[in-house]
């Protein structure tokens, strides 16, 4: 009789044993996917930045005289290389989105340099690396909801330890009246 | 948010109705090996056996040499970056692939004038999309990228694999009722002995033979009925990646004002495709592949 209350208790000791390893990888697992997107979203804003200066050198060819546009962009690339946390960085991203687009819509006034293919390839290059930024910021709100609610829902939240609560990737006020989305 | 909840509705239905499906197909699959088993006076395991032997080398075969076939018929070849077009169509997959999380397919071209396009592979890590010159002339970027992302997750629900699997148990099934058959004209000795065993099981017999007639018919119904719904799955789940249900139901809606030229490929892979290249339903019936588009733009509209 012993006994066999000693064999219940052990099993559900194992059982327990077992649910917290595997809630515990399941909590890094959903750490590391959090930290991959962010780390997907770093490279693109660096690639992005990579290519701004070839873009205001193809647009300065055509259009040299505005400079005070050259100079928008030029001061959003390098804050937005400059920032440190992530959502800094997002924001920033956001200013040169904008500046950008300043610099996208000077040049609908330049026929000769809507036809350069350099400066084809270049906006297109530039919208794909904004939609990816846009497209891995999604992702990454959805690994950190997916890991929110995992933490804190029961019995997860029993094997959460000192784990915290981590924050989504905002979207600016200002931006949220532009498509989230764009296309050359 | 009640809209979010809506989409992950449709989503867990469509999974759950396949499951049912593949359940039916199984049954289907046990009936007529058992059905078989009883017509030839053999023991049940040893049919049984004989089924699970051929199931799993055609599956083997199915899925080693699906995918060089299927490209081939399409008659596909890898997309060109050095095309403005096809190059944007690459980007457009590389985005749908990190919103999904997933590493990205591989871009082919299929020369056609239709509007379409298809997914394949064996997994994840080594899948395909295909999509043809017409839909890279036809489609502006967003809706592209609303196909891309059905594609992306026809890829990601694994419907691939469903598909393979799906196939190979109809072509098991079939297999299976052609072996009765032959084994009717031509095993009249055989016949003849289970006569002397069986007795006046006559009834029997003629219920095993019409299940074996049936199966391969009940069994495409079944396959017609899963592709459908990974259909609405693909669609739902592809809104859900690009948060823009209206991409792809704008180029739904192109591909309704156009009517599907005589085409060339793999009709097995039909279901894979954006909508059937063959055939288009007006009305669902039991024997297509793809819901209706009109059915499938109002879903989406709803989202």
């Amino acid at each position: 009789m012993v006994n066999w209350l000693l064999i219940g208790i052990v099993a559900l000791a194992v059982i327990a044993v077992l649910y917290f390893i595997s809630k515990r990888n399941q909590f890094i697992r959903y750490e590391n996917t959090i930290d991959n997107s962010w780390a997907q979203i770093d490279v693109q804003l660096q690639r992005r930045g990579e290519l701004i200066p070839n873009l205001v050198e193809t647009v300065k060819g055509y259009a040299a005289h505005e400079k005070s546009t050259f100079k928008a962009v030029s001061d959003a690339r390098a804050a937005m290389m400059g920032a440190q946390s992530p959502q800094a960085k997002m924001e920033a991203d956001n200013f040169l989105t904008q500046a950008l687009g300043k610099l996208f819509a000077i040049a609908e006034a330049y026929p000769e340099l809507k036809a350069n293919t350099n400066f084809l390839q270049l906006q297109d290059e530039l919208s794909h690396t904004e939609n990816k930024v846009a497209f891995a910021r999604q992702h990454y709100n959805d690994a950190v909801l997916q890991y929110n609610n995992a933490i804190e829902q029961f019995p997860g939240s029993l094997v959460a330890g000192s784990r915290k609560e981590r924050q989504m990737l905002q979207v600016p006020e200002a931006s949220k009246a532009l498509p989230k989305v764009s296309f050359a | 948010m009640a809209k979010r909840m809506l989409l992950e509705d449709q989503i867990r239905h469509n999974k759950s109705v396949t499951v049912r499906l593949f359940l039916i197909l199984f049954l289907i699959l046990f009936a007529i090996v058992f059905g078989v088993g009883y017509y030839l006076q053999v023991t049940p395991w040893v049919t049984a056996g004989f089924a699970l032997v051929f199931g799993l080398f055609y599956l083997f075969m199915a899925s080693s040499f699906s995918i060089p076939a299927i490209l081939k018929s399409a008659r596909a070849r890898p997309a060109n970056p050095m095309v403005r077009e096809e190059k944007l169509l690459m980007m457009r997959v590389e985005e749908m692939a990190i919103a999904a999380g997933m590493p990205p397919p591989k871009v082919y071209i299929q020369e056609d004038k239709d509007i379409n396009a298809f997914a394949t592979g064996k997994k994840p890590e080594e899948s395909i999309v295909c999509f043809t010159t017409g839909a890279l002339a036809a489609l502006d970027q967003e809706e592209l990228q609303g196909v891309v992302a059905h594609e992306l997750s026809h890829i990601r629900n694994y419907d691939i694999r469903v598909t393979t699997y799906a196939i190979a148990l109809i072509g098991l099934i079939a297999m299976v009722g052609e072996m009765v058959v032959r084994s009717v004209f031509w095993g009249g000795a055989r016949h003849g002995r289970s006569r002397d065993a069986g007795g006046g099981n006559i009834i029997l017999i003629v219920i095993a033979l019409a299940l074996v007639i049936l199966a391969p018919i009940l069994s495409r119904m079944v396959y017609f009925a899963i592709s459908r719904r990974r259909e609405y799955l693909a669609d739902a789940s592809g809104a859900q990646l690009t948060r823009n249900p209206d991409g792809l139901a704008r180029a739904l809606q192109k591909i309704a004002g156009t009517q599907p030229e005589p085409s060339h490929g793999d009709r097995t892979v039909a279901s894979l495709y954006l909508d059937n290249p063959f055939r288009r339903g007006v009305r669902e019936s039991a024997f297509s592949t793809h819901p209706p588009i009109e059915k499938r733009i109002e879903r989406l509209r709803q989202m």
